[in-house]
């Protein structure tokens, strides 16, 4: 009766679990804790050259390359984007300007980051493939995997691809250049410290045809231990001091006045004002 | 001995709900499905046609005339997002581009891609309201789940948003806020009981610029694709408004600056070099 009365008991609990009731049931146990406010390390984001040396850039875009450090001696903006509010993107958000948030469901994982402007990346972990046409964006399309390395059970590590990158991104201010066909992918191993679970570490490959071989870094973030952390909204455009007009970039001097950003620069073309203005 | 067996399964299920493990499982049975893409139906610019005349006070009446006349000529009025400043709250609720709700019991996300990628959190863990917050577009939110109806699932969101910063407006209409920022904002997010693909928000904005709370239902339609395209919205890669030294101009099809009003002077050049 011991035995039948276990079977029956097990029986009710694969009921249970059969409801429809249970399937909306998540546990979160199986997932690495990543909640909180996770911020980089002290020291510089602009950290693709110290962390995974020169970039290895084909002849055509090591030139490219540059020229927009060239640029930005003259006092151009080289190739950062967000220098007119254009957002970071894939991989340069990653490297945590600002704090991020990474909120974990079954069916995707966002990654929220408030730099240049709020910004968010969505990793579908639902088992999705590629589309075949998706629109480009900065932050990608992203699909992700949770792997259970050490077979406990529990996922260590999300692995994630992303493509369908629109163009132009930098990997920070370094000004290093992506290829102009928006073909590239970028790789991550998002875990954990094993021995340090407010470290978190991301691996970034980024294959790309500008590069001759992939490019790597591990971004490093450690958690806010304040579990109630206070999240700041960056909004770009609000005290940007960058104009961009006819494709030159000129600042807002401390009066809003226009101003040059280069030495000689012309000013802006005024033919669209009447003359005796 | 069925007896004692039913025992022992109860102390099992006990015993499971009783480890760290159990301790993060979520029943998301017990909240409403947010889950997908909701969208509008209609012009979102809508606050007068679905609230009335804003209940203004006279003073803040004469200055929503100014703004009005200022749009007239050519000028922006008050809506910041001319700009690329966010709408903020409560005029991204009335989602000018597709919304998601993330729900977990700890707090509710909400992401819409309008101007800029932006984001709501409305914590629903218990907390108080902070005494210094810094003031942001889509202010500082707590929730409350509701069952309304004793059921034991939650039927509505109850949302109130404080610490909201300026400039800001409801939609193009240009209806301004009081200038103390003092704003507070109330929602009640819910779905139609009869068709759980619509869902209503209950806005009702509390200000010092009204002479009552002004309040609307925004309704919105779950998108039937269960994947679908999520666009991101970037209002500085295409944007041909230009603001410098407190005028409005614009960049004309061809790149050049042009005025954005009649007779308007061009900005002052004088830090660039007369020679150039």
């Amino acid at each position: 009766m011991s035995c039948r009365g276990a079977i029956r008991a097990a029986a009710f609990i694969a009921a249970l679990l059969a409801t429809p009731c249970v399937a909306q049931v998540v546990d979160f146990g199986k997932y690495p804790n990543l909640k909180g406010q996770w911020v980089r390390p002290p020291g510089n984001p602009n950290n693709w050259i110290p962390l995974a040396g020169p970039p290895p850039l084909t002849p055509e875009y090591r030139k490219v390359m540059e020229n927009n450090v060239a640029d930005v001696k003259a006092g151009g903006p080289g190739l950062w984007p967000p220098t007119f509010c254009i957002p970071a993107g894939m991989p340069a958000m990653m490297n945590l300007y600002e704090p991020m948030e990474i909120i974990v469901l079954p069916e995707t994982t966002y990654i929220l980051i408030s730099h240049t402007d709020d910004s968010y990346r969505r990793i579908y972990t639902d088992g999705r493939e590629f589309p075949t046409d998706a629109a480009l964006t900065y932050a990608g399309y992203s699909i992700g995997r949770w792997v259970d390395e050490d077979g406990d059970g529990k996922y260590d590590v999300l692995e994630v691809e992303t493509r369908f990158l629109k163009d132009p991104r930098g990997y920070d201010i370094s000004g290093i250049p992506f290829a102009n066909d928006n073909q590239t992918r970028i790789r991550e191993r998002i875990y954990l410290d094993k021995a340090d679970p407010n470290t978190l570490y991301d691996e970034i490959t980024v294959f790309d045809h500008a590069l001759t071989r992939p490019y790597s870094k591990t971004q490093k973030a450690i958690r806010n231990p304040n579990p109630r952390p206070v999240w700041i909204a960056n909004v770009c455009s609000e005290d940007n001091i960058h104009v961009s007009i006819e494709n030159e970039q000129y600042y807002r001097s401390a009066d809003g006045k226009l101003m040059p950003s280069k030495k000689n620069q012309a000013p802006p073309d005024l033919r669209y004002f009447k003359k005796t203005q | 001995m069925s007896y004692r067996s039913s025992i022992c399964a109860t102390a099992l299920a006990t015993a499971l709900l009783a480890t760290p493990a159990a301790a993060q499982v979520v029943d998301f049975g017990k909240y409403p499905d947010f889950k997908g893409q909701w969208v509008r139906t209609g012009n979102p610019n809508n606050w007068i046609a679905l609230a009335g005349p804003p209940p203004l006070t006279p003073e803040y009446q004469k200055i929503w005339e100014g703004i009005q006349a200022d749009v007239k000529a050519g000028g922006a009025g008050n809506w910041p997002s001319t700009f690329c400043i966010p709408a903020g709250m409560p005029a991204m609720m009335s989602l000018y581009d597709p919304m998601e709700m993330v729900v977990l019991p700890r707090a509710t996300y909400i992401l819409i891609s309008h101007n800029d990628d932006s984001y709501r959190r409305i914590y629903t863990d218990g907390r108080e309201w902070p005494k210094d917050v810094t003031p942001t577009f889509a202010g500082y939110s707590i929730g409350n789940w509701v069952d309304e109806d004793g059921d034991g699932k939650y039927d509505v969101l109850e949302v109130e948003t404080r610490f909201l910063k300026l400039p800001r407006s409801y939609d193009i209409s240009g209806i301004p806020f009081h200038s103390d920022g003092q704003a507070v904002i109330k929602e009640r997010i819910y779905l139609d009981k009869a068709d759980p693909n619509t869902l209503y928000d209950e806005i009702t904005v509390f200000d010092h610029a009204l002479t009552r709370p002004y309040s609307k239902t925004q309704k919105a339609t779950r998108n039937s694709n269960p994947r679908p395209m999520w666009f991101s919205e970037v209002c500085s890669e295409t944007n041909t408004h230009v603001f410098i030294e407190n005028e409005h101009y614009f960049l004309s099809a061809d790149g050049k600056l042009m005025p954005a009003k009649k007779n308007q002077a061009p900005p002052d050049l004088r830090y660039f070099k007369p020679t150039q």
